[in-house]
């Protein structure tokens, strides 16, 4: 049983949108931080990482949407949770056998995507809600703003602890890496600076 | 003496060196939401470590008895959150019951701590490094609470004090918590090497 | 048994959905873990085939017991590299230990007389980049290559082409270095002995 086609168009791009800049997971919601620093060392993981996440959060979108009207209130969250981590093991087979590589950098992150707190959440106030058109486009839009904000920080981070993005080198050969980039620290500090930026921008008073 | 001594190294292998937090980017939402005082922060950890405990013990268990042996390793990830959601909710229900005064101060973070990176990530950890028996993923998954409920206290100390400095507008709250938090994980790299 | 109908009545959906998803996954991962295993395979002959070009293909030869600093027993897969004309070109074995920061694996290989070390490779290591991660450069494996098979110390200083049995360390990186050498001398006593043992 499907939702009438909504009359306004602007709620489709109005959802991408949401999803991308104005609830941005990682520097508005505050969400999923786990993974978005570990796994921001260099651009090719984050990316990865961004599209398993986009993966699971489609499929599970989808699937808690279409079953929304049978849903027990009282378990729902095991519900979510089995759906989400099904399709995570759906995911981490698919990265061993096809990507091992990128598998093997990645390592326990990827199973970790079932406590990610953005799918979860997006399943329990969007698909458990709505039609199953608004919670696809809503899944792209805040996968899409997830994989945006782990490949922006992956970027700087690459960038400054060995010149290259994406294995292709883009700084002169002089400049000498910051290699703290690479660690813990970097990560850290390099988010907090961000989302400092990112406060300037929306001029948000904490 | 030597089992002992294994014991011992683990455990302050990851309360200090591989803490689980600063090294491993695990438990980061709750470091960052719950340590804005210690009371609360102190609190939070107690009920991770509680968790973790028996969520750690457990998952051992069921790993090396039923999805081992029967050779169902595919369907591990789904079998531990599912022990792991389990556990909680009668952790919550228990504490309820017969603790209602230690409820009143941390029974309030348990449903939060199901979708806690640190607890999934400890279990996946002890498998990952290939733990073969119980009494060391015991120790391991108790350090590794310990571990968080010493990072979220000095976090929390920290932050307490912070209140109280000229931080800039746009770095006030979460911003100026990770800079913090990133001089800490650089701190604790001094750490690294200590055992052999 | 109304208790039961009243518990099927709330947990239906709950069951059947587990029964899906549990077919979904079993089918994935008896479509794709040939695959995964290939891989793994795959992986380890690429590894040892750097070690020892001039081999055609690698046998697996034992499981040898090595005990750890710590009394902790640890297996090692030792394999054979055959070369075409099907004479043994050498031996390759796994060798874990712990590193500065994490666990680290290599894959070393020895020439088939046993006495020299052929080189080796790391299968996984977590060190720190930049420092400790360079114990994957040329100029620290280098070293290794016609080292003698045990005995292997570690200097800070010295002539790093010079083929012995001292190797220098990497500049900011002693405790990978150390524990690299160490991981090499505690595997390669017990395995070789067990190989000429086996022959």
């Amino acid at each position: 049983m499907t939702d009438p086609p909504d009359k306004k168009p602007g709620l489709y791009t109005g959802t991408f949108s949401a999803g991308l800049w104005r609830e941005n997971p990682v520097f508005r919601l505050l969400l999923g931080m786990c993974p978005t620093l570990a796994v921001t060392a260099a651009v090719k993981p984050a990316l990865t990482m961004g599209l398993s996440v986009i993966f699971v959060l489609l499929c599970s979108n989808i699937v808690v949407s279409l079953i929304r009207k049978l849903l027990k209130p009282h378990l729902r969250i095991l519900m979510f949770t089995l759906t989400i981590s099904t399709f995570v093991t759906i995911a981490d087979l698919f990265l061993k056998a096809f990507l091992p590589r990128m598998s093997e950098t990645l390592g326990p992150y990827v199973p970790l995507i079932i406590v990610n707190c953005i799918i979860i959440c997006r399943s329990e106030s969007c698909a458990s809600r709505n039609g199953l058109a608004v919670s696809v486009i809503d899944a792209m839009g805040m996968g899409a703003g997830f994989t945006l904000t782990l490949c922006v920080l992956a970027a700087v981070r690459e960038v400054l602890a060995s010149g290259r993005v994406f294995e292709v080198r883009v700084l002169p050969e002089t400049f000498v890496p910051w290699n703290a980039m690479g660690m813990p620290v970097g990560a850290f500090i390099t988010l907090g600076l961000l989302l400092g930026l990112v406060n300037v921008v929306t001029g948000k008073r904490a | 003496m030597d089992t002992l001594n294994i014991l011992l190294v683990g455990f302050i292998s990851i309360v200090i060196i591989n803490n689980l937090v600063l090294t491993k980017f695990l438990g980061i939402c709750p470091f960052l939401g719950v340590s804005a005082r210690i009371d609360m922060a102190f609190g939070m950890g107690l009920a991770v470590t509680f968790v973790v405990t028996l969520s750690g013990t457990l998952t051992w268990l069921i790993d090396h008895l039923f999805l081992i042996p029967l050779g169902l390793e595919v369907t591990r990830y789904v079998c531990f959150i599912l022990v792991i959601a389990g556990a909680v909710q009668l952790v919550e229900m228990y504490v309820r019951k017969f603790f209602g005064g230690l409820y009143e101060s941390f029974g309030i973070f348990l449903p939060l701590i199901t979708t806690n990176c640190a607890i999934l990530g400890l279990c996946l950890f002890i498998n990952l490094w290939g733990i073969d028996n119980l009494l060391e993923a015991a120790v391991l998954s108790f350090g590794a609470g310990v571990g968080f409920t010493m990072a979220i206290c000095i976090m929390a100390g920290i932050r307490e004090n912070l209140n109280l400095a000229d931080v800039p507008e746009c770095l006030k709250g979460a911003p100026i918590t990770l800079i913090t938090a990133g001089l800490l994980t650089l701190a604790f790299m001094g750490f690294a090497g200590m055992i052999k | 048994m109304h208790k039961i109908g009243h518990f099927l009545r709330q947990s239906w959906l709950l069951m059947v959905c587990s029964f899906c998803f549990g077919i979904l996954i079993a089918l994935a991962g008896a479509a794709w873990s040939p695959r995964i295993e290939q891989n793994r395979i795959d992986k380890l002959n690429r590894l040892m085939g750097g070690l020892l070009p001039g081999a055609a293909r690698f046998e697996s030869a034992a499981q040898v017991e090595v005990e750890s600093a710590r009394g902790k027993l640890l297996e090692s897969d030792v394999y054979r590299a055959v070369d075409p004309e099907g004479e043994t070109d050498g031996w390759v074995f796994n060798a874990v230990g712990s590193g500065f920061a994490d666990k680290i694996e290599l894959v070393v290989a020895v020439g088939p007389d046993l006495e020299t070390i052929k080189g080796f490779d790391c299968l996984a290591s977590n060190e720190t980049p930049g420092f400790g991660d360079r114990i994957k450069n040329a100029y620290f494996r280098e070293q290794f290559e016609g080292a003698p098979a045990g005995g292997l110390t570690l200097a800070k200083t010295g002539d790093a082409h010079s083929i012995d049995d001292k190797i220098v360390a990497i500049t900011g990186a002693t405790v990978s270095s150390r524990a690299v050498v160490d991981i090499i001398n505690m595997y390669i006593g017990p395995v070789t002995k067990h190989i000429k043992s086996m022959e």
